[in-house]
């Protein structure tokens, strides 16, 4: 068979179009997310999406095509219970934590993607508070700055227990002695002391895995479960990691 | 046909493909009106019935470099939307139908390039394109296949299209705004300069999505093929091409950098009916 320039034309229209119809009456053709959001203009992340313009529409899908974070992860860190963590709306999570009284929205989810993506966040602008399940995963992650371990220590609240328990959060109330409602707050190391709790009190994440001999577990893991499922002594572990915190507890 | 001295001569005049002319100013001007009405789109205005897509959203590069992060984490990289996938097969499917006329006869970029190309033929007329030695030429060819492997390493590792940061195609659609790099405004400026010298400088040593699309040259369904038994060797249709291939000296052109732009066949600079064809049989 031989093609002259005009069928040849025709036959280009009709499969670059037919193409296009097909794959739009599938569902598979979109040309843009209008949830995209704005990107840094200047400094060593200009052109990368900006996590501070995360709108309250985005869906946790949306966030993943902006951002190197799965829509899982973000329901794992908010607690949210979905089949399709992609299609969940960020604006939905503050009725999911209305009841336990924490401003856990937008701003906190803008905070997450940031700290977890190793992007810039004003921590000046506005107060803040993360669910421990966010935190834990930061933790993991190992990638956040000391200003951003301290800021987490005090903005990190536990859903489970009422807010009603401390003041609400507001602007003009210190997060930091509000709502900091770690399992232990007098640092000392007891059976419900998590690998996350040492770390959220200033031990070093490097001083924490010479002492157990391993990488860092999951922050969510007690140190007493740890330490027996990998046949160590608790309590001859934790002396010893007592004795880190009490070098850099406040 | 005229006829001198009693006798109808035929006298050839070279043609040119001219829809392939209207095919790629159509394909200039719909994504340049499509880029505008982005922008108007962003700032509450735009134009009713033409799509308000990025640049992105409508290049199937964007569906190439996505591939490997769309394959291990199924999300594309940033700025990257489905879109850029489906265009990226289509061409693929075109291409393997038909080479890489995605290049030849849709991109703007080598659209532009071959308009300014005009202003080099005027002015060297033969020398036009023949400046570059055969040998270093035919190294450099291979050179967009290395820049291939380094955007395709760039963005799988880093999630993002660096590649935007040096890329004429961005640069020539979004040279007005602020979100276009000055590396990218220097490649483009750079490669309009060239194409005063070479045809499509671009295309022959540097497209990334060339280097992917020129593969399909080795196995593609309808080639360029020509008919030795009527062909006259004039050499006509290896002058003609804009890519330099020696369409005179094989019989089925399987050169990875053809274009398929016509311009070598019988219906276009070959003086000869049925002697260089676009088909998918054979020729004699």
């Amino acid at each position: 068979m031989t093609l002259t320039s005009k069928p040849l034309s025709v036959i280009l229209f009709a499969i670059l179009f037919g193409g296009i119809a097909l794959s739009s009456g599938m569902g598979w053709w979109a040309t843009e997310s209008t949830k995209e959001p704005a990107a840094f203009t200047e400094g060593e992340f200009a052109g990368l999406a900006n996590p501070a313009d995360i709108r309250g529409s985005y869906t946790f899908g949306d966030i993943a095509n902006s951002f190197e974070v799965t829509p899982e992860i973000l329901a794992q860190a908010f607690g949210v219970s979905t089949d399709d963590p992609a299609a969940f709306a960020v604006k939905d999570l503050e009725a999911i934590y209305l009841e336990s009284g924490y401003e856990v929205g937008t701003n906190s989810v803008r905070m997450f993607v940031a700290f977890y993506t190793g992007l810039p966040f004003d921590l000046t602008a506005e107060e803040t508070v993360m669910p421990k399940s966010a935190t834990d995963i930061l933790l993991a992650k190992g990638n956040l700055t000391p200003e951003q371990v301290a800021y987490l220590e005090t903005h990190t609240v536990n859903v489970n227990e009422p807010a009603s328990a401390v003041e609400p959060v507001t602007e003009s109330t210190p997060v930091a002695e509000e709502t900091h409602v770690e399992s232990t707050e007098d640092y000392t190391i007891k059976g419900k002391t998590t690998f996350g709790d040492l770390v959220l009190w200033g031990v070093p994440k490097e001083t924490i895995e010479a002492l157990i001999g391993a990488d860092m577990p999951d922050p969510a893991m007690k140190v007493k479960d740890y330490a027996s499922a990998n046949g160590l002594d608790f309590e001859t572990l934790k002396p010893a990691l007592q004795a880190e915190v009490d070098k850099v507890k406040p | 046909m005229v006829t001198m001295f009693g006798k109808r001569i035929r006298l050839f005049r070279p043609r040119s493909i001219w829809i392939r002319r209207v095919v790629q100013w159509f394909f200039l001007l719909l994504i340049a009106l499509i880029v505008l009405n982005h922008s108007l789109v962003e700032s509450g205005g735009g134009i009713p019935f033409l799509a308000s897509a990025s640049l992105h959203g409508v290049c199937p590069f964007g569906g190439v470099e996505t591939l490997y992060t769309y394959l291990a984490s199924g999300l594309f990289v940033s700025k990257i939307h489905d879109s850029s996938l489906v265009l990226a097969a289509i061409v693929i499917l075109m291409s393997i139908l038909f080479g890489p006329v995605f290049c030849g006869w849709i991109c703007p970029l080598g659209t532009v390039q071959e308009w300014v190309s005009k202003i080099g033929k005027k002015l060297f007329k033969r020398r036009f394109n023949h400046f570059v030695p055969v040998k270093l030429d035919n190294v450099l060819r291979y050179l967009r296949y290395g820049v291939l492997v380094w955007v395709l390493y760039v963005t799988a590792t880093s999630g993002s299209l660096l590649f935007e940061a040096y890329d004429p195609y961005f640069a020539l659609f979004n040279f007005w705004s602020t979100e276009v790099a000055w590396t990218s405004l220097a490649v483009l400026g750079v490669t309009l300069v060239l194409s005063v010298f070479v045809e499509r400088p671009w295309c022959k040593y540097a497209c990334p999505y060339g280097a992917v699309l020129g593969l399909t040259n080795l196995f593609r369904v309808f080639s360029i093929k020509r008919a030795e038994s009527t062909c006259k060797a004039d050499g006509a249709c290896s002058i003609m091409c804009p890519m330099n291939i020696p369409v005179d000296a094989v019989k089925t052109v399987r050169n990875h950098q053809c274009i398929s732009c016509l311009e070598c066949t019988s219906e276009a600079i070959c003086p000869v009916a049925k002697t260089v064809l676009f088909t998918s049989g054979g020729v004699k």
